[in-house]
């Protein structure tokens, strides 16, 4: 029996208990991986009784039920919440939440119809979900889990131990204390995002090659790391790794052209060379290599996904981006560079209810603008610009 | 896409669960049965329902609930399965079976693994079974893991051969093959009903036991239809004929004859003595503790729920193999289970001679050895089964 031999992923699973989700004695925890997880969904299982669960709910997702759902399913499927999945989530409220990234086959919807693909979401669901990341009423993480259909993509064979020892790099289980290591980690992103806070930037300026972009931002939006504190009084790290601080921009004011730097996996298919043009806030230009009907469907049929929802700065101290590797997942790639998301404005980065200006949408998707080329300005209030990221490079004191 | 997995899954689909057009279908698979699972999302689809729900299952996270969870989680029924199961009604259901480690719980101990039920989601689906709600079927998953507890080696492709002849898939035409073969099963049914024994006496080496049985509950086999009218196969593979005892009068001794899996754990060698309808006494070589313990904390698990004939003429006994799978082993020879009765099979409502319980666990008391008479209201006997082959004619 492998129970409890895997040291390394006994070792994972504890952080990502203990510092992710920071699941308490006595809580209940939903643990969602994919079906091809198991191997760390089941570690999860035990790290979270072992930190006092009440109990662990696991439901494990599949993208071949979802690919057969899009693929030969009735319209009405596409949207349907049913009143278990609806429950399940419900019951997440004043709980911890554990959800795994790492798709064994990042293009298996390729061969479906982007305009299906696109609207293929749970929208009831999506609101609960909305409404609990406003109440901030769950103690959630999400982190990687290697696989060897991620391995495939990632380095063009299944090499699951070098994927292995990726993650483990980007999840600092290599400092001799992982659970130190993350406090000081936090301790300097929330530092940086203090002195971009003080400094009360009126915009950003992206500008890079095919990149000319100005932000509006909310002044009643902060900057924040992914540590946040449930109502409850639970600190959590919403992300593992997490390199970035981020903030929700006003959703009224973007223009200009914004390119991505890297594909993005999404929906189980691959947006390359995505490049968005905004007025007045909107989108009002999709292009992209491959998947732009996808993005399309998602701005033709989700009202407000064609707003932007986050800004968030990653420099080149970033874990993640020394790996030097494409992981072809949201949550490694977005954290190796500077990102973006169209949809949902996060409601972290308000310290009480969002303002109007923060967008409110049933979906969040991020994808990357960051590089070398990219830079960064802060646009103040005078109309003078500060630089805050040259060659990957943070340029403000903190 | 493999072809005998989607033609499986379409008998299934079709015969078994019999999904209707609009129908929503739950699929409970185990995770390893995850090839499986998809196929029957696809044939699903295929037939029309309207929404395919899947919610595997993971006998792993069971095993770290039971070994480091509370007393509280043993037997805690979450809120969204309460849903979950009530939702069903109406629908069509796909369970699989085939555990890929059918003694993962073995080193656990065994009064928590047998308290370990959720009887309030039990009651919900007993409910659900007894209103005829849900068109369900139960199917086999062949996978390493199970193939390796049948042959010894992880050999798959021969499961699956085994599960297709067992399934009928060999036949040129599966559907006809399978009418034609739930007809000869309606006979017996029909037999039984009209012999309207009082009881059943099984004897065997180490068996003498009589079973009474309640003039308010019919023989069935087969095929069964939901209460609005849908026709579907339960089981896959059935060859059973089988019906609910009258559970205050079961006296004597049996003793099983294949060794089975029960709650990750296997029960080997057991016998069983019943006065008045009750277990008495348990005795096993491994499992007894499980056992003992299903009869200490689940009410009325300690009375019987069904009996079962099955002849030599089953495909899955003449395989000649031992499955480690309830589903396929009970369908290979006769058996009898412990806990609830079948509600389904009540003609009027349930008085108690009808058992009720939170749990039905199946274990095989056949054989070559194995008579069976059906006891008369006027104290005659009339043989059943001798060397197991059927009687009646």
């Amino acid at each position: 029996m492998s129970v409890g031999t895997d040291d390394r992923l006994e070792r994972y699973a504890e952080l990502a208990v203990r510092v992710g989700a920071n699941v308490q004695p006595g809580q209940q925890v939903f643990v969602h991986p994919m079906v091809e997880h198991v191997e760390l969904g089941r570690a999860l299982v035990r790290q979270a009784y072992e930190a006092g669960a009440e109990y662990v709910h696991v439901y494990y997702r599949d993208d071949h039920v979802r690919h057969a759902m899009i693929g030969l399913g009735p319209d009405s499927a596409l949207t349907y919440s049913p009143a278990w999945a609806k429950e399940l989530m419900l019951s997440e409220a004043g709980n911890a939440s554990i959800g795994t990234t790492g798709r064994p086959e990042p293009e298996l919807l390729a061969d479906l119809d982007g305009e299906r693909v696109g609207r293929a979401i749970q929208l009831e669901l999506a609101d609960i979900a909305q409404q609990q990341h406003r109440d901030n009423s769950v103690n959630w993480t999400g982190i990687g889990a290697p696989n060897e259909g991620w391995a495939e993509q990632v380095f063009g064979e299944p090499d699951v131990e070098k994927l292995w020892e990726k993650v483990a790099f980007c999840m600092r289980l290599d400092e001799p204390d992982p659970v130190e290591a993350w406090r000081g980690h936090m301790a300097r992103l929330d530092a940086r995002a203090a002195a971009l806070t003080a400094l009360g930037p009126d915009a950003l300026h992206y500008r890079g090659p095919g990149t000319d972009l100005t932000v509006g931002l909310l002044p009643s939006a902060h900057w924040g790391s992914a540590r946040f504190r449930t109502s409850g009084g639970i600190d959590y790290v919403a992300n593992m790794p997490t390199e970035e601080i981020f903030t929700t921009p006003d959703s009224r004011r973007a223009e200009g052209t914004i390119r991505s730097s890297l594909p993005l996996v999404l929906n189980g298919q691959i947006v390359r060379g995505l490049e968005l043009t905004f007025e007045d806030g909107r989108i009002v230009g999709v292009e992209a290599e491959t998947g732009a009907e996808l993005v399309r469907s998602q701005q033709a049929t989700i009202e407000n996904a064609d707003r932007l929802g986050e800004l968030a700065l990653v420099t080149n101290e970033s874990r993640v981006g020394q790996s030097e590797t494409l992981f072809f997942d949201t949550l490694f790639d977005e954290n190796a560079t500077c990102h973006i998301a169209y949809g949902m404005g996060l409601p972290y980065a308000f310290d009480g209810v969002p303002d109007e200006g923060s967008n409110v949408c049933k979906i969040h998707v991020d994808f990357m603008v960051g590089g070398p080329e990219l830079e960064v300005d802060a646009v103040l209030a005078d109309g003078s610009e500060v630089p805050l990221i040259r060659n990957e490079t943070w340029q403000l004191p903190a | 896409m493999d072809e005998r997995l989607e033609r499986y899954a379409e008998l299934v689909v079709r015969v078994g669960a019999n999904v209707q057009p609009g129908q929503e279908v739950f699929l409970f698979p185990a995770v390893e049965h995850r090839e499986l699972a998809r196929a029957l999302t696809r044939q699903a689809y295929r037939a029309g329902a309207s929404y395919v729900n899947v919610i595997y299952r993971d006998g792993h996270t069971r095993r770290a609930m039971i070994e480091l969870g509370a007393d509280a989680a043993l037997t805690y029924a979450p809120e969204w399965q309460k849903v979950l199961a009530t939702s069903t009604a109406g629908n069509a259901l796909i369970a699989t079976t085939g555990e890929p480690e059918p003694d993962l719980l073995a080193d656990l101990d065994g009064e928590r693994v047998g308290r370990a039920v959720q009887q309030e989601l039990v009651q919900i689906q007993m409910q659900l079974l007894g209103e005829g709600a849900v068109n369900w079927c139960g199917i086999g998953a062949p996978s390493e893991g199970w193939a390796q507890q049948v042959f010894g080696e992880p050999d798959v492709e021969r499961l699956w051969e085994t599960v297709a002849f067992c399934m009928r898939l060999d036949e040129p035409d599966p559907v006809a093959a399978w009418q034609e073969h739930l007809a000869r099963l309606t006979g017996r049914t029909e037999q039984m009903n009209e012999l309207a024994a009082d009881g059943l006496r099984y004897r065997a080496p180490g068996t003498d036991l009589t079973v009474g049985l309640n003039p308010g509950v019919h023989w069935a086999s087969g095929a069964g239809d939901t209460a609005s009218g849908i026709r579907y196969v339960a089981n896959m593979p059935t060859e059973e004929v089988f019906t609910s005892p009258d559970a205050r009068r079961t006296e004597g001794t049996v003793r099983a004859t294949q060794p089975f899996p029960l709650f990750g754990q296997v029960v080997r060698g057991l016998e069983l003595t019943f006065e008045q309808g009750r277990a008495v006494r348990v005795e096993a070589e491994t499992g007894a503790d499980l056992v003992r313990s299903h009869f200490a904390t689940i009410e009325n698990a300690d009375r019987l729920g069904e009996v079962a004939l099955v002849t030599g003429e089953s495909r899955v006994g003449q395989t000649g193999l031992l499955f480690y799978d309830v589903l396929y082993d009970e369908n290979s020879t006769c058996h009898i289970a412990y806990g609830t009765g079948l509600p389904f099979l009540l003609d009027a409502e349930p008085d108690d001679a009808f058992n009720i319980a939170n749990m039905h666990v199946d274990f095989m008391v056949g054989g070559p050895e194995l008579e069976v008479d059906a006891v008369l209201a006027d104290g005659t006997e009339v043989p059943l089964i001798r060397n197991e082959e059927w009687q009646l004619g």
